[in-house]
């Protein structure tokens, strides 16, 4: 059937059957250019893994923050020679206070006890010492909720210049210190990220350029023929949304790993020092945005080369 | 259905490609345009396809003025016209099935139906063989059928031809002429351009003829004609 066009009668830009045309070009196109393909896809998975690496420290410190703070803990350190008055009156002033009911006397014998079996490499260090070093305490869970409240903190206060006392010891302190380094870890990787992540679209870009340079023969037969600009770049627009994906699910595979890697030659040796730090992979959002990311990058490095090139 | 009013092509101060052109195509006509080696023939047929722009005058095509027409209306007016180039622009990594079924996928044709339109279009230039062939593995002859093929696939309204029988021999020349003659009979109208005077001879059909730029010679040559004015205030 004969087509003729009508000026007035908007025809769809995009034929609805060009989808599928759009994503075998890019795939064949980054296939033919497969190096300068891999250059790009590189950069992107890189520059997420870095992000991801950020992202994954931040995750597994939150993670940590909040199961300590899920079980607040007072630790109030008796002077090593402090009277058992002294200690009666501590008990008295502890029991009055409901906040600190559950607590718990760690006597000078058990903290040894605790001592050498957390680290048995120093138990005989403790052993060649003439007497035990380590003072008894009280160690008090308290609810989170009221650990920052005014009167809770006047009382810790009070604990502190009571006579026998000689430290008192919370972590909400350093937790809220912690959420801040959690903070900047988070915001250094976005930024350290972000800068990447636009230096890999502008190889993208690049990368995309030169596909184009290449198929600028291709180009005018296809706008000679009657192909609208969108039909033209649609490809190009995909082949870097597939090459940023490709470069978003690489940087998942690698940061899991070297995730898996360290965790295996680090975590066993000393499980008080990183521990913490893998206790688990990121969350199935983040790595669905760590992909987002990379098709995003993809994406913008496309947009950048097809839009300065129309037809002059 | 392609109108030329006093058309200047200038490439610059000291290149004029086309002097003051005016001439008439109605719709359904069978022409042919002659002249010797840079006369301005494909720069006429640049022309007419809009790859080129005219420094004066006014070019109305199937009742649309190029001179104004809107960029994001260039496509769909180029897929109205079947154009085969001189040198066939033929997509060289494409086989000749998939350099037809580009086409017919930027015409919305459902896939489905590539390989049937592909094969007629074929068939009618007699190279229905070689759907899976390359176009570098074909001879000129078989390129410029493909190419045939290729402006032909979608029954096109205007259907332009630069040099088709050139380098062909003379069998082959009426062969192709029969082609488009054909294409004539099913509605498109034709515009061949050639050097092959005998051809043009035994068509019997209209020919214009450019010298230097402007027209030399025209059997039945056309003045400006009423009915065809109001296209050149038509939309673009």
């Amino acid at each position: 059937m004969r087509r003729e066009f009508l000026p007035g009668r908007k025809e769809p830009e995009v034929p609805s059957n060009t989808f599928s045309y759009f994503v075998r070009e890019a795939i064949r196109r980054i296939w033919v250019s497969k190096r300068t393909s891999f250059v790009a896809i590189s950069m992107i998975a890189i520059s997420l893994l870095i992000v991801g690496v950020f992202l994954l420290v931040a995750e597994n410190l939150g993670r940590a923050a909040r199961e300590w703070q899920g079980k607040s803990r007072v630790i109030v350190y008796l002077e090593t020679d402090a009277t058992p008055q002294q200690q009666q009156a501590i008990d008295r002033f502890l029991a009055s206070k409901p906040q600190f009911a559950k607590r718990h006397l760690v006597s000078r014998e058990e903290a040894l006890t605790r001592f050498r079996s957390w680290f048995a490499h120093l138990s005989e260090v403790v052993g060649q010492l003439d007497e035990n070093p380590f003072p008894p305490s009280y160690e008090i869970d308290v609810d989170p909720r009221q650990s920052q409240s005014r009167l809770f903190l006047a009382d810790i206060t009070a604990l502190k210049a009571m006579s026998g006392v000689d430290q008192v010891q919370y972590d909400w302190e350093w937790l809220v210190r912690l959420r801040r380094v959690i903070q900047v870890i988070n915001i250094a990787g976005l930024v350290a990220g972000g800068i990447l992540a636009i230096a890999a679209a502008f190889t993208i870009a690049n990368v995309i350029r030169l596909t184009m340079m290449l198929y600028r023969e291709e180009i005018e037969i296809m706008r000679l023929v009657g192909a609208t600009e969108r039909i033209i770049r649609g490809p190009f627009l995909i082949e870097g949304i597939v090459q940023g994906t490709i470069g978003g699910l690489l940087s998942i595979v690698l940061l899991y790993a070297t995730y898996e890697a360290a965790r295996r030659s680090l975590a066993p040796s000393s499980s008080l020092l990183w521990g913490f730090l893998f206790a688990g992979f990121l969350p199935w959002q983040k790595i669905a945005a760590l992909v987002a990311g990379g098709m995003l990058a993809g994406w913008f490095g496309s947009w950048l080369s097809v839009r300065e090139r129309g037809e002059e | 259905m392609i109108h030329f009013y006093h058309v200047t092509k200038r490439f610059d101060r000291y290149s004029t490609a086309l002097h003051d052109v005016t001439f008439h195509i109605d719709k359904g006509e069978f022409v042919f345009l002659t002249g010797p080696s840079g006369a301005g023939k494909s720069t006429l047929l640049k022309l007419i396809l809009r790859q080129i722009n005219a420094t004066e005058g006014q070019i109305v095509v199937n009742g649309r003025n190029l001179n104004a027409m809107k960029k994001s209306h260039l496509p769909y007016f180029r897929r109205e016209i079947g154009m085969v180039f001189q040198d066939f622009k033929l997509i060289e990594r494409m086989t000749v099935f998939e350099n037809l079924s580009f086409i017919l996928t930027v015409l919305n044709v459902p896939p489905k139906e590539h390989k049937k339109k592909a094969y007629q279009a074929l068939r009618t230039v007699n190279l229905h063989h070689k759907l899976n062939a390359y176009p570098p593995h074909l001879s000129g002859g078989e390129q410029q059928r493909v190419a045939i093929a290729r402006a032909l696939i979608n029954d096109p309204l205007v259907l332009i031809a630069d040099e088709p029988t050139g380098n062909l021999d003379p069998d082959l020349s009426h062969e192709i002429v029969q082609i488009f003659a054909e294409a004539n009979l099913r509605g498109s109208t034709v515009l061949l351009t050639t050097h092959d005077r005998e051809l043009i001879r035994s068509s019997g059909r209209r020919c214009i003829t450019l010298e230097h730029g402007r027209i030399a010679d025209e059997k039945a040559r056309t003045l400006e004609r009423p009915h065809v004015r109001e296209g050149l205030f038509g939309l673009g």
